[in-house]
């Protein structure tokens, strides 16, 4: 399934599988940190994360929910 | 609902027609072929060009020089101007990465200073700063005349009034003003102004470079090649070319034709709007959406209240969502509203006002196409998303 998917969203998931739910702001920080920086490389800004998270929502691979403090996401599992 | 023209305009038909008659009636090249096509293609790709000198008073067609975008038109300067070794560039913490960039990297190549004159928080800047920072050593000085974060608009005039007066050439990154406001370089006397097409109802791939007539005549090229010669003589086995005037000299290679009729024809098109119309339209629904906000708990937006101080985009945070990409989200996902979030280029600024890249700021921006409904649902998304996120 990996090889299928883009960069960031490899990056968003490897940080997803930690498990639990986790806000944007966290992911973005994760993203930055060196255990994940073999994968997540693009702009620190966070926009292409987020484009890359929306994506595997509407592919099923994710899930996100609106709730306290914005979006918390979540891998779908199966 | 589009609310994210800062970042891309959407295009009117008078534009994508005038493209599409280039690629349909007359898709040869201009300047070289001297059959019918190449003939046709010529004059309106110099049509255009003097419809971009009007747009913004150039005192001559030459003087507008066709680039890819605002942020090729600031490399050219940065890289083509003659600096000697030890002088002083002049920046800001608001400019656009390629405002500031390209300078940095001059200066760390060819051994120059670079000062940076901090904004104010909400992105205006004290005059007195400028007359500290721009001395007799300075050179250049690169500043953006309206911010795409904070949205105010730089006291560009008397900026350029202390640069000349202590020797220093100003280039103005016109990318958010030029599309908005009346942009008249003659009357300001810049130097310099970077333009991106792709803003002003244009098509994506286009810029322009403003340089006064002597100054461009000064510069080295960034780019040579085909088309920027007079002539390229070999004489004992050298190669030895002569150089066009500007613009040509500028303009290596085949051209993006198509794209500077659309250029043309977007200039057009806004003219005959009418550039105070359009200030003043973006005006009233940007106080609107002012107001709105202010009405609303939890939301803090960057920048003056007064609206004569700003383009008409405003940027914003919300206490209770903890990262501005969560704003687009909701508001593109329940509202169909779409704006722009993260650090919109602009990094050093948000870094001066606290903001980590992880949280950002969301940024709506407002064209000649929006109307107050698009502003009332707008705030009607953010206070449904206050109320889910409290």
């Amino acid at each position: 399934m990996m090889s299928t998917l883009s960069r960031n969203a490899q990056c968003i998931l490897k940080i997803l599988e930690a498990g639990g739910s986790f806000t944007t702001s966290e992911i973005l920080e994760l993203a930055r940190r060196a255990e994940y920086a073999e994968v997540c490389k693009d702009c620190a800004g966070g926009d292409t994360f987020v484009i890359a998270a929306n994506q595997l929502v509407e592919r099923g691979i994710i899930t996100k929910r609106i709730g306290k403090g914005g979006y918390h996401w979540q891998i779908v599992r199966g | 609902m589009y609310l994210d023209s800062a970042c891309m305009a959407l295009k009117p038909r008078q534009v994508i027609s005038a493209m599409n008659e280039y690629y349909e009636r007359f898709p040869a090249c201009g300047g070289r072929s001297i059959h019918r096509l190449g003939e046709e293609a010529s004059d309106a790709y110099s049509r255009a060009r003097g419809k971009l000198a009007r747009f913004i008073n150039a005192a001559e067609p030459g003087e507008c020089i066709w680039t890819r975008n605002a942020t090729e038109s600031l490399n050219i300067v940065a890289s083509s101007v003659k600096i000697e070794r030890g002088s002083k560039v002049v920046t800001t913490s608001l400019e656009h990465h390629s405002g500031s960039l390209p300078f940095v990297e001059r200066a760390k190549k060819t051994g120059l200073k670079l000062e940076v004159v901090r904004a104010r928080n909400d992105g205006t800047f004290d005059i007195e700063d400028w007359k500290r920072a721009i001395d007799s050593s300075t050179r250049i000085v690169s500043v953006v005349h309206s911010s795409n974060v904070t949205g105010t608009i730089a006291p560009l005039r008397e900026i350029i009034e202390i640069a000349h007066d202590r020797g220093a050439l100003v280039v103005s990154d016109d990318a958010q003003y030029a599309p908005h406001h009346p942009l008249d370089v003659q009357n300001l006397d810049v130097d310099f102004s970077a333009i991106s097409v792709h803003k002003m109802c244009g098509p994506t791939g286009m810029g322009v470079l403003y340089g006064k007539m002597s100054l461009l005549e000064s510069m080295d090229m960034f780019l040579v090649g085909g088309d920027t010669v007079s002539d390229v003589r070999f004489e004992d086995g050298r190669i030895i070319p002569s150089y066009l005037p500007p613009p040509h000299k500028f303009e290596a290679g085949l051209q993006n034709y198509a794209g500077a009729i659309g250029a043309g024809a977007a200039a057009e098109y806004l003219q005959s709007i009418g550039m105070r119309e359009i200030e003043q339209h973006e005006r009233d629904l940007l106080r609107a959406a002012l107001e709105g906000l202010k009405q609303l708990s939890h939301v803090h937006f960057l920048g003056p209240d007064d609206v004569n101080l700003r383009t008409g985009l405003l940027t914003f945070v919300i206490d209770t969502v903890e990262s501005a990409h969560d704003i687009a989200t909701f508001l593109n996902d329940r509202y169909a509203v779409m704006i722009r979030s993260g650090w919109h280029c602009a990094a050093p600024f948000h870094y001066q006002i606290g903001i980590p890249p992880s949280k950002g700021t969301a940024r709506a921006s407002i064209y000649i196409y929006n109307n107050s409904n698009d502003i009332s649902i707008f705030l009607t998304g953010l206070q449904t998303l206050i109320e889910q996120t409290s």
